[in-house]
């Protein structure tokens, strides 16, 4: 796991600017940029010293005050704007809201002095008489008891059982196989759609396991299966030899 | 129907502030006119030195809370907790987006001059600020502003009790 410490807790890098700018006692509209830019090389160094992980914006922050700096050195022109104005606008709306940020911290702990509840899992149950009862506090003859005493009060009628009835499959996989084959056989191939029209009723139960057949017989290396386009016919013949 | 009586049963039932909209449901009755009650609640509430009890606005939402006097007493019954005030990285960004909102995080970025996705990710858990749209320009930037919860957080019945930048930007001037 990668721990990064933050020793003197600073929010980024126009924070440790101002830290530095305060401590300094310097003029904000005035910096000594100079000064200033070896004082924060020379706070990033001990922040690697300690191993720290050193945020790529300090370092970015670090490249623009060497880059001002360099700007102070050239000669400038009377119209020309302080190299320093983009930053010091930048370190002021900042530091506004730093401020306002210190601000809100008051509006913070003042409001922790007044106390309110957390919303409870409250419910209320549309009938008042259902006695509540604890699950862990009943055991299954209760449980039946009151199964039975509900079914009471509410009047309700059970049904009586349905009975099911078992029905012999008209079809089976094992029998379309044998009749695929059989007709193989005889006339050599078998078409799917034709297999199908034999039959007065087509039942679904019919076209599933005649399908299914189908699907047995391809395991079966004598078997040749094809279509001639998507959607088409389904032929069965017999794999040629070679 | 004594809406005050009604009033004051929804506040206590339900603990959390409780939104106009929702009480205007209940009560079958315009928001304006809950509006007018619970300011009067609030006015009997707050001043009756008797009681222990306040009703408090955030936003279009209300809650019971006890008063800050009884303070001390309360925080003796009760187990002290850790304090859940928000870190600094919370606080600055919550500035820049309670005085700049609607607000993307480039924005807040660009003051604040560091990567700001996991505190604004933070905010939006804790519920202080919300997602309100997405900008009209390249990227189609998310937008957001603050919350109802925000206001509760920091004790403001609207966002314009928050103190102006001019009385802070004074004193920005070193």
């Amino acid at each position: 796991m990668d721990y990064s410490v933050n020793i003197n807790v600073f929010q980024g890098p126009f924070d440790l600017l101002f830290h530095l700018i305060e401590k300094k006692e310097i003029d904000i509209y005035d910096i000594p940029i100079s000064e200033i830019t070896d004082q924060y090389l020379e706070y990033l160094e001990e922040m690697m010293q300690f191993n720290m992980n050193v945020a790529s914006e300090f370092i970015f922050m670090a490249a623009t005050l060497v880059e001002i700096k360099s700007q102070m050195l050239l000669p400038q022109k009377e119209k020309e704007e302080d190299p320093r104005q983009e930053l010091v606008n930048k370190l002021l709306e900042y530091k506004m809201y730093k401020d306002l940020s210190e601000e809100l911290k008051k509006y913070e702990d003042e409001s922790s002095f007044y106390i309110s509840k957390p919303r409870e899992e409250m419910a209320i149950t549309s009938d008042t008489k259902t006695e509540q009862l604890s699950l862990n506090e009943i055991n299954v003859y209760e449980l039946y008891n009151i199964y039975l005493s509900l079914i009471k009060k509410q009047n309700f009628r059970i049904e009586p059982e349905e009975k099911f009835k078992i029905y012999r499959e008209k079809y089976s996989v094992k029998g379309c196989m044998e009749d695929i084959v059989k007709k193989i056989k005889k006339f050599g191939k078998v078409s799917l759609f034709n297999t199908l029209k034999e039959k007065e009723n087509i039942s679904k139960e019919y076209i599933v396991t005649l399908f299914l057949a189908i699907l047995e017989l391809s395991n079966n290396k004598g078997m040749k299966i094809y279509q001639e386009n998507i959607y088409g016919d389904i032929i069965i013949t017999k794999q040629e030899r070679k | 129907m004594n809406i005050k009586s009604v009033l004051e049963s929804l506040l206590f039932a339900w603990g959390e502030p409780l939104s106009i909209i929702e009480m205007s449901k209940i009560l079958e009755k315009p928001a304006d006119s809950i509006i007018l009650v619970l300011d009067e609640m609030i006015s009997e509430f707050n001043d009756n030195e008797d009681r222990g009890l306040i009703i408090q606005k955030f936003g279009d939402s209300y809650q019971l809370t006890t008063k800050k006097a009884n303070y001390e007493y309360i925080q003796n019954l009760l187990e002290t907790t850790v304090s859940k005030s928000l870190s600094t990285a919370a606080l600055e960004t919550l500035s820049i987006i309670a005085y700049k909102q609607p607000v993307t995080k480039v924005d807040i970025e660009r003051i604040r001059g560091v990567k700001c996705s996991q505190v604004v990710k933070g905010l939006i858990d804790k519920g202080l600020i919300k997602e309100v749209g997405r900008l009209d320009k390249p990227g189609r930037p998310v937008i957001f502003a603050t919350t109802d919860e925000f206001l509760r957080h920091f004790g403001l019945s609207s966002i314009d009790e928050l103190p102006s930048i001019g009385d802070i930007a004074s004193t920005v001037e070193v």
